[in-house]
Protein backbone atom coordinates (compact mmCIF):
# COMPACT_ATOMS: atom_id res chain seq x y z
CA UNK A 1 0.00 0.00 0.00
CA UNK A 2 1.27 3.47 -0.82
CA UNK A 3 2.03 5.30 2.40
CA UNK A 4 -0.39 8.16 3.07
CA UNK A 5 1.08 11.62 3.09
CA UNK A 6 0.72 12.05 6.83
CA UNK A 7 0.32 9.53 9.58
CA UNK A 8 -3.24 9.89 10.75
CA UNK A 9 -4.54 10.12 7.22
CA UNK A 10 -5.04 6.39 7.11
CA UNK A 11 -8.63 5.85 6.26
CA UNK A 12 -10.37 3.07 8.09
CA UNK A 13 -13.52 1.19 7.28
CA UNK A 14 -16.62 2.27 9.17
CA UNK A 15 -16.82 0.26 12.38
CA UNK A 16 -19.82 -1.06 14.30
CA UNK A 17 -20.48 1.00 17.39
CA UNK A 18 -22.12 0.60 20.78
CA UNK A 19 -23.39 3.00 23.41
CA UNK A 20 -20.40 4.44 25.27
CA UNK A 21 -22.26 4.08 28.58
CA UNK A 22 -22.32 0.29 28.29
CA UNK A 23 -18.56 0.45 27.79
CA UNK A 24 -17.93 2.96 30.56
CA UNK A 25 -20.09 1.18 33.12
CA UNK A 26 -18.61 -2.22 32.23
CA UNK A 27 -15.16 -0.80 32.76
CA UNK A 28 -16.32 0.59 36.09
CA UNK A 29 -17.56 -2.87 37.06
CA UNK A 30 -14.13 -4.32 36.23
CA UNK A 31 -12.30 -1.74 38.34
CA UNK A 32 -14.73 -2.41 41.18
CA UNK A 33 -14.06 -6.16 40.98
CA UNK A 34 -10.31 -5.54 41.09
CA UNK A 35 -10.61 -3.25 44.09
CA UNK A 36 -12.52 -6.01 45.88
CA UNK A 37 -10.15 -8.77 44.78
CA UNK A 38 -6.86 -6.99 45.49
CA UNK A 39 -7.61 -4.31 48.07
CA UNK A 40 -4.23 -2.61 47.56
CA UNK A 41 -4.54 0.24 45.06
CA UNK A 42 -0.99 -0.39 43.78
CA UNK A 43 -1.93 -3.98 42.94
CA UNK A 44 -5.03 -2.78 41.12
CA UNK A 45 -2.93 -0.41 39.01
CA UNK A 46 -0.70 -3.33 38.09
CA UNK A 47 -3.62 -5.61 37.33
CA UNK A 48 -5.27 -2.97 35.12
CA UNK A 49 -2.02 -2.66 33.19
CA UNK A 50 -1.84 -6.44 32.76
CA UNK A 51 -5.44 -6.66 31.60
CA UNK A 52 -4.76 -3.86 29.16
CA UNK A 53 -1.73 -5.73 27.85
CA UNK A 54 -3.86 -8.82 27.26
CA UNK A 55 -6.35 -6.69 25.37
CA UNK A 56 -3.59 -5.01 23.36
CA UNK A 57 -2.16 -8.26 22.02
CA UNK A 58 -5.60 -9.08 20.59
CA UNK A 59 -6.74 -5.63 19.62
CA UNK A 60 -3.73 -5.09 17.35
CA UNK A 61 -5.07 -7.58 14.80
CA UNK A 62 -8.48 -5.93 14.73
CA UNK A 63 -6.75 -2.59 14.30
CA UNK A 64 -4.53 -3.82 11.47
CA UNK A 65 -7.46 -5.54 9.76
CA UNK A 66 -9.58 -2.38 9.80
CA UNK A 67 -6.93 0.23 9.18
CA UNK A 68 -5.25 -1.48 6.23
CA UNK A 69 -1.88 -0.56 7.65
CA UNK A 70 0.63 -3.04 6.25
CA UNK A 71 3.73 -2.08 8.17
CA UNK A 72 4.62 -0.13 11.29
CA UNK A 73 8.36 0.16 11.62
CA UNK A 74 8.90 3.84 12.47
CA UNK A 75 8.18 4.72 16.08
CA UNK A 76 7.39 8.32 15.23
CA UNK A 77 4.70 7.40 12.69
CA UNK A 78 3.38 4.71 14.96
CA UNK A 79 2.78 7.19 17.78
CA UNK A 80 0.82 9.40 15.39
CA UNK A 81 -1.20 6.43 14.19
CA UNK A 82 -2.12 5.46 17.77
CA UNK A 83 -3.20 9.01 18.55
CA UNK A 84 -5.07 9.80 15.37
CA UNK A 85 -6.37 6.43 14.19
CA UNK A 86 -6.28 4.07 17.18
CA UNK A 87 -8.04 6.25 19.73
CA UNK A 88 -10.50 7.42 17.10
CA UNK A 89 -11.33 3.92 15.88
CA UNK A 90 -11.86 2.33 19.27
CA UNK A 91 -12.92 5.10 21.64
CA UNK A 92 -14.22 7.71 19.23
CA UNK A 93 -11.84 10.34 20.63
CA UNK A 94 -8.51 11.54 19.33
CA UNK A 95 -5.26 12.30 21.03
CA UNK A 96 -2.37 14.64 20.36
CA UNK A 97 1.27 13.60 20.22
CA UNK A 98 3.66 16.04 21.87
CA UNK A 99 6.72 16.49 24.05
CA UNK A 100 9.08 14.40 21.92
CA UNK A 101 12.39 13.69 23.57
CA UNK A 102 15.47 14.84 21.65
CA UNK A 103 16.41 11.33 20.55
CA UNK A 104 12.89 10.55 19.33
CA UNK A 105 12.39 7.60 21.64
CA UNK A 106 9.83 9.18 23.97
CA UNK A 107 6.66 11.17 23.53
CA UNK A 108 3.36 11.99 25.19
CA UNK A 109 -0.16 11.21 24.09
CA UNK A 110 -2.59 13.81 25.33
CA UNK A 111 -6.23 12.79 25.32
CA UNK A 112 -8.89 15.32 24.38
CA UNK A 113 -11.58 13.25 26.01
CA UNK A 114 -11.66 9.94 27.83
CA UNK A 115 -14.82 7.85 27.83
CA UNK A 116 -13.41 5.49 30.47
CA UNK A 117 -13.50 8.24 33.06
CA UNK A 118 -17.10 9.42 32.56
CA UNK A 119 -19.16 9.34 35.78
CA UNK A 120 -16.00 8.75 37.82
CA UNK A 121 -14.85 10.46 40.96
CA UNK A 122 -12.17 8.79 43.04
CA UNK A 123 -13.15 8.27 46.67
CA UNK A 124 -10.56 9.09 49.34
CA UNK A 125 -9.65 5.43 49.71
CA UNK A 126 -8.56 5.21 46.06
CA UNK A 127 -6.37 8.28 45.73
CA UNK A 128 -3.39 6.32 44.42
CA UNK A 129 -5.46 4.65 41.72
CA UNK A 130 -4.68 5.25 38.06
CA UNK A 131 -8.25 4.57 37.07
CA UNK A 132 -7.57 4.44 33.33
CA UNK A 133 -4.33 2.47 33.63
CA UNK A 134 -5.75 -0.19 31.33
CA UNK A 135 -5.04 2.14 28.39
CA UNK A 136 -1.29 1.99 29.09
CA UNK A 137 -1.40 -1.79 28.99
CA UNK A 138 -3.37 -1.82 25.75
CA UNK A 139 -0.81 0.38 24.01
CA UNK A 140 2.11 -1.63 25.38
CA UNK A 141 0.56 -4.95 24.33
CA UNK A 142 -0.39 -3.78 20.86
CA UNK A 143 3.06 -2.30 20.21
CA UNK A 144 4.81 -5.43 21.40
CA UNK A 145 2.99 -7.38 18.69
CA UNK A 146 4.49 -5.08 16.06
CA UNK A 147 7.95 -5.61 17.51
CA UNK A 148 8.21 -2.50 19.69
CA UNK A 149 8.98 -3.03 23.34
CA UNK A 150 7.80 0.01 25.24
CA UNK A 151 7.18 1.49 28.64
CA UNK A 152 3.84 3.26 28.96
CA UNK A 153 2.49 5.18 31.92
CA UNK A 154 0.18 7.98 32.96
CA UNK A 155 1.99 11.17 33.91
CA UNK A 156 -1.13 13.32 34.20
CA UNK A 157 -4.59 12.20 35.23
CA UNK A 158 -7.60 14.49 35.46
CA UNK A 159 -9.19 12.21 38.02
CA UNK A 160 -6.24 13.08 40.25
CA UNK A 161 -6.62 16.77 39.66
CA UNK A 162 -4.28 17.31 36.70
CA UNK A 163 -5.30 19.49 33.78
CA UNK A 164 -5.18 16.66 31.22
CA UNK A 165 -4.85 12.95 30.63
CA UNK A 166 -1.26 12.47 29.50
CA UNK A 167 0.28 9.11 28.69
CA UNK A 168 4.06 8.87 28.40
CA UNK A 169 5.28 6.46 25.75
CA UNK A 170 8.89 5.29 25.69
CA UNK A 171 10.43 2.99 23.08
CA UNK A 172 12.87 0.57 24.70
CA UNK A 173 13.82 -1.51 21.68
CA UNK A 174 12.61 -2.84 18.39
CA UNK A 175 12.74 -6.60 18.38
CA UNK A 176 13.59 -8.35 15.14
CA UNK A 177 11.87 -11.56 14.23
CA UNK A 178 14.05 -14.58 14.81
CA UNK A 179 13.70 -18.21 13.94
CA UNK A 180 11.67 -19.46 16.91
CA UNK A 181 12.63 -23.14 17.11
CA UNK A 182 15.75 -24.63 18.58
CA UNK A 183 17.38 -27.23 16.35
CA UNK A 184 17.00 -30.10 18.76
CA UNK A 185 13.26 -29.57 19.05
CA UNK B 1 -18.30 29.24 43.02
CA UNK B 2 -19.05 29.14 39.35
CA UNK B 3 -16.58 27.04 37.42
CA UNK B 4 -15.74 29.61 34.75
CA UNK B 5 -13.06 28.40 32.41
CA UNK B 6 -12.95 24.97 33.89
CA UNK B 7 -13.26 22.13 31.46
CA UNK B 8 -16.01 19.55 31.68
CA UNK B 9 -13.73 16.95 33.23
CA UNK B 10 -12.52 19.30 35.90
CA UNK B 11 -15.97 19.92 37.27
CA UNK B 12 -17.01 17.75 40.14
CA UNK B 13 -18.71 14.70 38.71
CA UNK B 14 -22.11 15.58 40.14
CA UNK B 15 -21.96 19.13 38.80
CA UNK B 16 -21.33 18.04 35.26
CA UNK B 17 -24.30 17.85 32.95
CA UNK B 18 -25.38 14.29 32.40
CA UNK B 19 -24.79 13.28 28.78
CA UNK B 20 -27.65 12.27 26.57
CA UNK B 21 -26.27 8.76 26.24
CA UNK B 22 -25.69 9.22 22.54
CA UNK B 23 -21.91 8.97 22.43
CA UNK B 24 -20.51 5.74 21.12
CA UNK B 25 -17.37 3.65 21.14
CA UNK B 26 -16.52 0.88 18.72
CA UNK B 27 -18.13 -2.48 19.23
CA UNK B 28 -14.62 -3.96 19.14
CA UNK B 29 -13.55 -1.84 22.11
CA UNK B 30 -16.45 -3.27 24.09
CA UNK B 31 -15.85 -6.81 22.78
CA UNK B 32 -12.20 -6.74 23.89
CA UNK B 33 -13.02 -5.23 27.26
CA UNK B 34 -15.71 -7.83 27.80
CA UNK B 35 -13.36 -10.64 26.70
CA UNK B 36 -10.85 -9.51 29.28
CA UNK B 37 -13.55 -9.40 31.95
CA UNK B 38 -14.24 -13.07 31.13
CA UNK B 39 -10.54 -13.99 30.93
CA UNK B 40 -9.74 -12.28 34.22
CA UNK B 41 -12.62 -13.92 36.02
CA UNK B 42 -11.63 -17.33 34.69
CA UNK B 43 -8.45 -16.97 36.72
CA UNK B 44 -10.46 -16.30 39.90
CA UNK B 45 -12.82 -19.27 39.88
CA UNK B 46 -12.82 -23.07 40.08
CA UNK B 47 -15.94 -23.83 38.12
CA UNK B 48 -18.38 -22.56 35.51
CA UNK B 49 -21.13 -21.72 38.00
CA UNK B 50 -18.76 -19.44 39.90
CA UNK B 51 -17.61 -17.81 36.67
CA UNK B 52 -21.20 -17.09 35.70
CA UNK B 53 -21.89 -15.69 39.14
CA UNK B 54 -18.96 -13.29 38.90
CA UNK B 55 -20.04 -12.14 35.44
CA UNK B 56 -23.53 -11.66 36.83
CA UNK B 57 -22.10 -9.51 39.65
CA UNK B 58 -20.29 -7.31 37.13
CA UNK B 59 -23.48 -7.00 35.09
CA UNK B 60 -25.46 -6.16 38.22
CA UNK B 61 -23.24 -3.14 38.87
CA UNK B 62 -23.93 -1.96 35.31
CA UNK B 63 -27.68 -2.58 35.57
CA UNK B 64 -28.24 -0.69 38.77
CA UNK B 65 -26.45 2.38 37.36
CA UNK B 66 -28.16 2.10 34.01
CA UNK B 67 -31.52 2.25 35.80
CA UNK B 68 -30.55 5.50 37.50
CA UNK B 69 -29.34 7.03 34.26
CA UNK B 70 -32.39 6.01 32.27
CA UNK B 71 -34.94 7.00 34.92
CA UNK B 72 -33.35 10.39 35.09
CA UNK B 73 -33.04 10.83 31.35
CA UNK B 74 -36.12 9.14 29.91
CA UNK B 75 -38.67 9.22 32.66
CA UNK B 76 -38.21 12.51 34.50
CA UNK B 77 -36.94 10.65 37.57
CA UNK B 78 -39.99 8.43 37.77
CA UNK B 79 -39.76 4.69 37.60
CA UNK B 80 -42.19 1.90 36.86
CA UNK B 81 -44.10 0.31 39.72
CA UNK B 82 -46.06 -2.37 37.86
CA UNK B 83 -44.63 -5.69 36.79
CA UNK B 84 -45.54 -5.62 33.12
CA UNK B 85 -44.38 -2.04 32.80
CA UNK B 86 -40.97 -2.73 34.30
CA UNK B 87 -40.58 -5.77 32.04
CA UNK B 88 -41.40 -3.74 29.01
CA UNK B 89 -39.00 -1.04 30.24
CA UNK B 90 -36.21 -3.66 30.33
CA UNK B 91 -37.18 -5.22 27.01
CA UNK B 92 -37.37 -1.91 25.16
CA UNK B 93 -35.78 1.10 26.89
CA UNK B 94 -32.88 -0.66 28.59
CA UNK B 95 -32.18 -2.93 25.62
CA UNK B 96 -32.32 -0.08 23.18
CA UNK B 97 -29.87 2.06 25.06
CA UNK B 98 -27.45 -0.79 25.79
CA UNK B 99 -27.66 -2.77 22.57
CA UNK B 100 -29.15 -0.29 20.09
CA UNK B 101 -32.34 -2.32 19.55
CA UNK B 102 -35.30 -3.63 21.50
CA UNK B 103 -35.02 -7.29 22.48
CA UNK B 104 -36.33 -9.85 20.00
CA UNK B 105 -39.07 -11.06 22.32
CA UNK B 106 -40.60 -10.87 25.78
CA UNK B 107 -42.75 -13.82 26.82
CA UNK B 108 -44.45 -15.11 29.92
CA UNK B 109 -43.34 -18.56 31.06
CA UNK B 110 -45.92 -21.20 30.26
CA UNK B 111 -45.25 -23.40 33.27
CA UNK B 112 -44.74 -20.93 36.08
CA UNK B 113 -46.72 -17.79 36.88
CA UNK B 114 -43.65 -15.98 38.18
CA UNK B 115 -41.40 -16.50 35.14
CA UNK B 116 -40.75 -14.29 32.16
CA UNK B 117 -38.29 -14.64 29.29
CA UNK B 118 -36.47 -12.09 27.21
CA UNK B 119 -34.86 -13.65 24.14
CA UNK B 120 -32.28 -12.44 21.71
CA UNK B 121 -31.22 -14.21 18.54
CA UNK B 122 -27.69 -12.90 18.78
CA UNK B 123 -26.91 -11.37 22.14
CA UNK B 124 -24.07 -8.86 21.87
CA UNK B 125 -21.84 -10.69 24.34
CA UNK B 126 -22.31 -13.99 22.50
CA UNK B 127 -21.70 -12.68 19.00
CA UNK B 128 -18.10 -13.85 18.66
CA UNK B 129 -18.06 -16.74 21.08
CA UNK B 130 -17.40 -20.42 20.52
CA UNK B 131 -17.88 -22.29 23.77
CA UNK B 132 -15.56 -25.31 23.98
CA UNK B 133 -17.17 -28.61 24.90
CA UNK B 134 -15.45 -28.80 28.27
CA UNK B 135 -17.22 -25.62 29.35
CA UNK B 136 -20.63 -27.25 28.97
CA UNK B 137 -23.55 -24.87 29.08
CA UNK B 138 -21.48 -21.83 30.03
CA UNK B 139 -23.20 -18.68 28.79
CA UNK B 140 -21.60 -15.21 28.78
CA UNK B 141 -25.16 -13.94 28.83
CA UNK B 142 -24.81 -14.27 32.62
CA UNK B 143 -23.42 -10.73 32.39
CA UNK B 144 -26.61 -9.50 30.71
CA UNK B 145 -28.69 -11.49 33.19
CA UNK B 146 -26.83 -9.51 35.87
CA UNK B 147 -27.67 -6.24 34.13
CA UNK B 148 -31.36 -7.20 34.08
CA UNK B 149 -31.20 -8.25 37.73
CA UNK B 150 -29.57 -4.92 38.62
CA UNK B 151 -32.28 -2.94 36.86
CA UNK B 152 -35.10 -4.98 38.42
CA UNK B 153 -33.61 -4.94 41.90
CA UNK B 154 -32.97 -1.22 41.73
CA UNK B 155 -36.58 -0.67 40.73
CA UNK B 156 -37.91 -2.77 43.60
CA UNK B 157 -38.59 -5.98 41.69
CA UNK B 158 -36.14 -8.52 43.14
CA UNK B 159 -35.78 -11.57 40.91
CA UNK B 160 -33.52 -14.48 40.08
CA UNK B 161 -32.21 -13.94 36.55
CA UNK B 162 -30.30 -16.52 34.48
CA UNK B 163 -29.09 -16.87 30.88
CA UNK B 164 -29.60 -19.97 28.74
CA UNK B 165 -28.84 -21.12 25.21
CA UNK B 166 -31.94 -22.34 23.41
CA UNK B 167 -31.62 -24.21 20.12
CA UNK B 168 -33.67 -22.73 17.29
CA UNK B 169 -34.98 -24.96 14.55
CA UNK B 170 -33.33 -24.31 11.21
CA UNK B 171 -30.66 -22.03 12.75
CA UNK B 172 -27.03 -23.05 13.18
CA UNK B 173 -26.67 -20.95 16.33
CA UNK B 174 -28.79 -21.06 19.47
CA UNK B 175 -30.49 -17.94 20.75
CA UNK B 176 -29.99 -16.68 24.29
CA UNK B 177 -32.93 -16.52 26.66
CA UNK B 178 -32.78 -14.44 29.81
CA UNK B 179 -35.05 -16.14 32.33
CA UNK B 180 -36.54 -13.91 35.02
CA UNK B 181 -38.10 -15.50 38.10
CA UNK B 182 -39.63 -12.85 40.36
CA UNK B 183 -39.55 -13.11 44.14
CA UNK B 184 -42.74 -14.03 45.87
CA UNK B 185 -43.13 -10.59 47.44
CA UNK B 186 -43.21 -9.02 43.99
CA UNK B 187 -46.10 -11.21 42.88
CA UNK B 188 -47.98 -10.63 46.13
CA UNK B 189 -47.64 -6.87 45.78
CA UNK B 190 -48.71 -7.08 42.17
CA UNK B 191 -51.82 -9.04 43.21
CA UNK B 192 -52.66 -6.41 45.83
CA UNK B 193 -52.38 -3.62 43.28
CA UNK B 194 -54.95 -5.53 41.22
CA UNK C 1 -13.61 -31.53 6.52
CA UNK C 2 -17.13 -32.41 5.57
CA UNK C 3 -16.84 -29.90 2.78
CA UNK C 4 -14.42 -31.95 0.66
CA UNK C 5 -16.89 -32.65 -2.13
CA UNK C 6 -17.84 -29.02 -2.67
CA UNK C 7 -14.35 -27.54 -2.27
CA UNK C 8 -12.10 -29.70 -4.39
CA UNK C 9 -9.61 -26.92 -4.99
CA UNK C 10 -8.81 -26.25 -1.34
CA UNK C 11 -6.19 -28.39 0.35
CA UNK C 12 -5.34 -26.89 3.73
CA UNK C 13 -4.77 -23.74 5.75
CA UNK C 14 -2.13 -23.01 8.39
CA UNK C 15 -2.16 -20.06 10.76
CA UNK C 16 1.03 -19.26 12.69
CA UNK C 17 1.70 -16.49 15.17
CA UNK C 18 4.92 -14.51 15.43
CA UNK C 19 6.43 -17.05 17.80
CA UNK C 20 6.04 -19.91 15.35
CA UNK C 21 3.09 -21.45 17.19
CA UNK C 22 0.71 -23.14 14.78
CA UNK C 23 -2.56 -21.63 16.00
CA UNK C 24 -4.65 -23.58 13.59
CA UNK C 25 -4.36 -26.24 10.93
CA UNK C 26 -7.40 -26.81 8.75
CA UNK C 27 -7.62 -29.66 6.24
CA UNK C 28 -10.06 -29.91 3.37
CA UNK C 29 -8.25 -32.43 1.20
CA UNK C 30 -4.92 -34.00 1.89
CA UNK C 31 -4.68 -37.65 0.94
CA UNK C 32 -0.94 -37.78 1.62
CA UNK C 33 0.62 -37.01 4.99
CA UNK C 34 4.05 -38.38 5.76
CA UNK C 35 5.03 -36.34 8.80
CA UNK C 36 3.61 -35.95 12.27
CA UNK C 37 1.48 -32.80 12.59
CA UNK C 38 4.18 -31.16 14.71
CA UNK C 39 6.96 -31.90 12.21
CA UNK C 40 4.75 -30.90 9.33
CA UNK C 41 3.94 -27.53 10.89
CA UNK C 42 7.50 -26.84 11.90
CA UNK C 43 8.68 -27.57 8.38
CA UNK C 44 6.05 -25.31 6.88
CA UNK C 45 7.02 -22.45 9.18
CA UNK C 46 10.69 -23.01 8.42
CA UNK C 47 10.05 -23.04 4.68
CA UNK C 48 8.33 -19.67 4.87
CA UNK C 49 10.90 -18.20 7.18
CA UNK C 50 13.71 -19.13 4.79
CA UNK C 51 11.78 -18.11 1.69
CA UNK C 52 11.11 -14.70 3.15
CA UNK C 53 14.74 -14.29 3.95
CA UNK C 54 15.90 -15.49 0.50
CA UNK C 55 13.41 -13.40 -1.44
CA UNK C 56 14.41 -10.29 0.48
CA UNK C 57 18.10 -11.05 -0.06
CA UNK C 58 17.65 -11.41 -3.80
CA UNK C 59 15.63 -8.20 -4.13
CA UNK C 60 17.28 -6.33 -7.06
CA UNK C 61 15.82 -2.92 -6.17
CA UNK C 62 15.05 -2.83 -2.44
CA UNK C 63 17.40 -1.04 -0.06
CA UNK C 64 17.58 -3.43 2.86
CA UNK C 65 20.50 -5.81 2.37
CA UNK C 66 21.27 -7.49 5.63
CA UNK C 67 23.15 -10.74 5.76
CA UNK C 68 21.20 -13.76 4.66
CA UNK C 69 19.32 -15.09 7.64
CA UNK C 70 19.81 -11.88 9.62
CA UNK C 71 16.70 -11.11 11.65
CA UNK C 72 14.21 -8.78 10.00
CA UNK C 73 11.49 -6.66 11.50
CA UNK C 74 8.13 -7.90 10.26
CA UNK C 75 7.08 -5.87 7.25
CA UNK C 76 10.65 -4.96 6.45
CA UNK C 77 12.01 -5.62 2.98
CA UNK C 78 10.02 -7.21 0.20
CA UNK C 79 7.73 -10.14 0.75
CA UNK C 80 6.51 -12.94 -1.46
CA UNK C 81 2.86 -13.92 -1.67
CA UNK C 82 2.70 -17.21 -3.53
CA UNK C 83 4.52 -20.00 -5.34
CA UNK C 84 3.24 -22.77 -7.51
CA UNK C 85 4.42 -26.29 -8.17
CA UNK C 86 2.95 -28.72 -10.66
CA UNK C 87 0.77 -30.23 -7.93
CA UNK C 88 -0.18 -27.38 -5.61
CA UNK C 89 -0.12 -23.65 -5.05
CA UNK C 90 0.91 -22.01 -1.77
CA UNK C 91 -0.45 -18.53 -0.99
CA UNK C 92 0.94 -16.56 1.90
CA UNK C 93 0.01 -13.48 3.89
CA UNK C 94 1.67 -11.92 6.91
CA UNK C 95 0.23 -9.16 9.08
CA UNK C 96 2.52 -6.57 10.70
CA UNK C 97 1.71 -8.33 13.97
CA UNK C 98 3.39 -11.46 12.61
CA UNK C 99 0.25 -13.55 12.03
CA UNK C 100 0.97 -15.78 9.03
CA UNK C 101 -1.73 -17.36 6.92
CA UNK C 102 -0.80 -20.10 4.45
CA UNK C 103 -3.39 -21.46 2.07
CA UNK C 104 -2.56 -24.56 0.02
CA UNK C 105 -4.73 -25.09 -3.03
CA UNK C 106 -4.97 -26.74 -6.40
CA UNK C 107 -2.26 -25.21 -8.67
CA UNK C 108 -4.89 -23.75 -11.00
CA UNK C 109 -6.19 -21.28 -8.39
CA UNK C 110 -5.74 -17.61 -9.23
CA UNK C 111 -4.56 -14.77 -7.00
CA UNK C 112 -5.67 -15.43 -3.41
CA UNK C 113 -4.29 -12.31 -1.73
CA UNK C 114 -7.75 -10.84 -1.22
CA UNK C 115 -9.04 -14.17 0.05
CA UNK C 116 -6.27 -14.36 2.65
CA UNK C 117 -6.92 -10.80 3.72
CA UNK C 118 -10.60 -11.66 4.05
CA UNK C 119 -9.87 -14.73 6.15
CA UNK C 120 -7.59 -12.70 8.41
CA UNK C 121 -9.85 -9.65 8.80
CA UNK C 122 -13.32 -11.11 8.70
CA UNK C 123 -12.94 -14.62 10.05
CA UNK C 124 -9.80 -14.90 12.19
CA UNK C 125 -10.14 -11.49 13.86
CA UNK C 126 -13.90 -11.77 14.33
CA UNK C 127 -14.27 -15.34 15.54
CA UNK C 128 -10.93 -16.11 17.16
CA UNK C 129 -9.38 -12.85 18.34
CA UNK C 130 -12.72 -11.52 19.65
CA UNK C 131 -13.85 -14.81 21.15
CA UNK C 132 -13.93 -14.11 24.91
CA UNK C 133 -12.86 -17.69 25.61
CA UNK C 134 -9.80 -17.68 23.35
CA UNK C 135 -6.41 -17.38 25.02
CA UNK C 136 -3.96 -15.52 22.76
CA UNK C 137 -0.90 -17.48 21.67
CA UNK C 138 -2.64 -20.84 22.07
CA UNK C 139 -3.83 -23.14 19.28
CA UNK C 140 -7.57 -22.69 18.92
CA UNK C 141 -10.64 -24.74 18.10
CA UNK C 142 -13.47 -22.35 17.37
CA UNK C 143 -16.71 -23.67 15.98
CA UNK C 144 -17.70 -20.32 14.51
CA UNK C 145 -14.32 -19.89 12.84
CA UNK C 146 -14.52 -23.33 11.23
CA UNK C 147 -18.09 -22.92 10.05
CA UNK C 148 -17.49 -19.46 8.60
CA UNK C 149 -14.24 -20.51 6.94
CA UNK C 150 -15.79 -23.59 5.31
CA UNK C 151 -18.63 -21.42 4.07
CA UNK C 152 -16.26 -18.81 2.70
CA UNK C 153 -13.87 -21.09 0.81
CA UNK C 154 -16.83 -22.53 -1.10
CA UNK C 155 -17.05 -19.14 -2.81
CA UNK C 156 -13.43 -19.41 -3.98
CA UNK C 157 -13.92 -21.88 -6.82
Amino acid sequence: MAPPTRAGDYPFAPVDRVNAELFTLTYGAIVRQLLTDFEEVEEVNKQLDTMGYNIGVRLIDDFLAKSNITRCSEFKDTAEVIAKVGFKMFLGVSATVSNWSADGSECSLILDDNPLADFVELPDTCQGLFYCNILCGVIRGALEMVSMRTEVKFVKDMLRGDDAFEIRLKLLEQVAEEYPYKDDE
Amino acid sequence: MIGVGRSKQNLNVVDRPLGKGKTEVSLSAFAFLFSELVQYNQTRVDNIAELERRLEDAGYAVGIRMLELLCHREKGNRRETRLLNILSFVHSTVWKSLFGKVADSLEKGTEHEDEYMISEKELLVNRYISVPKDMGAFNCGAFVAGVVKGVLDGAGFPARVTAHFVAVEGQPRPRTTILIKFSEEVLQREARLG
Amino acid sequence: MAAIASTPRMRCLYIFNRDGVCLHYHVWLRPLTTLSPHQDQKLMFGLLFSLKSFTAKMDPVGGNKGNLGAPNLPGQGCSFHSFRTNTYKLSFMESPSGIKLILITDPRMGDLRDALKYIYSNIYVEYVVKNPLYTPGQPFKCELFNATLDQYVKTLQ
